[in-house]
């Protein structure tokens, strides 16, 4: 009787340890080399984490991620430059004006069927990641080769130095990784949450049950977003640059990957999916086959975690408690 | 309660429903709906509730005219259905997706639906894990959660055994009677519907064949020779 009160305490205590040591651990004992691909693997599974999200919650597949992580970079550098804003009053157009974009867009699209959205998605973030490349936008955007963005003074008490810094911005990553898991985590576990999954399974029986399967939808859609903005935000300030590339699809599928290597069914596992990702890039690219090397690794991947890393490996745990996993017959 | 004038439904260029008239008092008794496959049944049931638009004709519910109205908008103002194919939500247990409806439609009173429709044993399953005969239980508990004034229930007893389908439609019966509520059943199961509807209503060939009291639809020749048969 006592055990299970005493479960929830000293799970929480579990998970403050596993966050002060988290953010604590890797600047003392990691180089800048491995903090760099931790970093980029951190932002890259926050795209993942709004990528699984929709998938899991409203089972809604999103190609266009990109063009609103690339896409929140890109006007903040435009803020910042061209209407000569402050950083922080930079990140906040950048961010209102990418979240407007995210609800007229989702506004048009998630009324549609699954297969129509991610379509919708897709062809929303190529004509976004194209028209940044116009001739005619070149003053704005830099064309071909992207902005480079410098700040004087702080962003939330914090200088553009310490943004460069990979030790620094990797407290910064981590806390907005967890509090991203977080919010998404407690959205998922809302009222909002359990309409967006019984939408999912059945939404002509929600509709017969007196709901609107639009709004939900549509919130769920801008809530990702705001977590890829974020991410896009954070992005451009730890590397001072935003290239064209970072709105393309190649950073959307990557995401999409990160997302199914990790597992989509939490907040844990998009985000560790990114981080292996990123290392992996690394890894395979440092041999010169990054793409044949990234193809056979997700394979082998969704074989052996058809429901990703983090859902392997908690069958597993669910297994061994039951007297079942970790043994293997020996001849 | 329903009044449904002139209905006319189509699919392409089948038309499934031709100038349909039917009333439906608020009067506690079960009124079914028979006929045979293609007789209408079902898209009747889907043009009432707002799941086909009619081509034609007009559908009144509470004295207000409902025939552009969303499913939903109708499902708020007390119209409900189940369906021919059990419709619910086979990942949530049974508990989750009733606790979900009944919060939503402000019905507080969810312990009563579970108790008529005999589901208490069955609150922490998934709805996928339970017997097809419970599914159909629940998919009719989603219905009747919010005090509706119109229930619309389409073959509650498909993929029952014809003692269960009897033993569905008596709860329903006491549940309309006492409940002073519509309700429109279309069964196939004439039995059930002569044992337990006061109100019978037969399509044929997307036309309205007869209306009348289980009595008169059985004593009504047009009825015996395009549906019934000599059986009845």
């Amino acid at each position: 009787m006592g055990g299970s009160s005493l479960r929830v305490p000293l799970t929480l205590v579990a998970v403050a340890i596993v966050f002060v040591v988290g953010a604590v651990a890797p600047t003392r004992f990691a180089g800048d080399f491995v903090l760099r691909l931790a970093n980029e693997g951190l932002l890259l599974g926050m795209l993942a984490l709004s990528v699984a999200f929709l998938m899991n919650q409203a089972g809604l597949v999103a190609l266009g991620a990109a063009s609103i992580y690339g896409g929140s970079g890109l006007l903040f550098a435009i803020a910042m430059n061209d209407w000569n804003l402050t950083p922080v009053w930079a990140l906040c157009a950048a961010f209102l004006i990418i979240v407007v974009y995210a609800t007229v867009l989702g506004a048009l699209i998630v009324r549609t069927n699954p297969l129509a959205f991610m379509m919708l998605t897709l062809a929303a973030g190529e004509m976004i990641s194209h028209a940044v490349m116009l001739e005619a936008l070149r003053d704005y955007t830099g064309g071909a080769d992207g902005l480079v963005v410098s700040f004087k003074g702080t962003v939330f008490g914090m200088e553009a130095a310490d943004f460069a810094s990979p030790a620094r911005f990797w407290v910064v990553m981590w806390v907005a990784a967890w509090l991203s898991g977080l919010a998404l985590w407690a959205v998922g576990r809302s009222r909002l949450g359990a309409i967006l999954r019984a939408v999912r399974e059945n939404e002509e029986r929600m509709r017969f049950s007196g709901f609107d399967t639009y709004l939900p939808r549509l919130i769920a859609y801008v809530l990702v977003n705001i977590v890829a903005a974020v991410a896009g935000l954070l992005h451009v300030l730890n590397a001072g640059f935003v290239s064209p590339e970072s709105l393309g699809i190649s950073v959307s599928t990557n995401s999409l990957v990160a997302a199914l290597m990790g597992g989509i069914a939490g907040s844990v596992g998009p985000l560790l999916g990114g981080v292996i990702f990123s290392f992996a890039q690394d890894e395979f690219g440092a041999r010169g086959l990054t793409q044949l090397l990234t193809g056979i690794a997700i394979v082998v991947f969704i074989v052996v975690f058809p429901r990703g890393v983090v859902g392997g490996l908690s069958s597993m745990a669910w297994l061994r408690k039951l007297g079942f996993g970790g043994r293997r017959e020996t001849s | 309660m329903l009044k449904i004038e002139n209905l006319s439904v189509s699919y392409g260029s089948v038309r499934a429903l031709s100038d349909v008239d039917l009333e439906v008092l608020g009067d506690g008794i079960l009124h079914g709906v028979i006929g045979p496959n293609g007789a209408g049944k079902s898209t009747l049931l889907d043009a009432v509730c707002g799941r086909r638009r009619p081509v034609a004709g007009t559908v009144h519910y509470r004295n207000e005219d409902i025939t552009r109205r969303s499913v939903a908008w109708r499902r708020r103002q007390g119209m409900a259905r189940s369906f021919q194919r059990t419709s619910v939500f086979q990942d949530l247990t049974v508990h989750e997706q009733l606790h979900l409806v009944a919060q939503h439609l402000g019905d507080n009173r969810l312990d009563d639906v579970i108790e008529v429709m005999d589901l208490a044993g069955y609150l922490h399953q998934k709805a996928g894990r339970i017997a097809y005969g419970v599914q159909r239980r629940v998919d009719v508990a989603l219905a009747l959660i919010g005090r509706p004034h119109l229930l619309l229930l389409d073959e509650p007893g498909a993929g029952l055994s014809a003692a269960e389908t009897l033993h569905l439609f008596e709860h329903l019966r006491d549940l309309v009677r006492e409940r002073k509520i519509a309700a429109v059943v279309v069964e196939h199961d004439v039995d059930a519907v002569f044992a337990c509807c006061g109100k019978v209503t037969v399509l044929d060939l997307g036309r309205h064949l007869a209306t009348g009291t289980p009595q008169q639809i059985r004593a009504d020749h047009r009825v015996v020779a395009a549906y019934l048969g000599t059986a009845a």
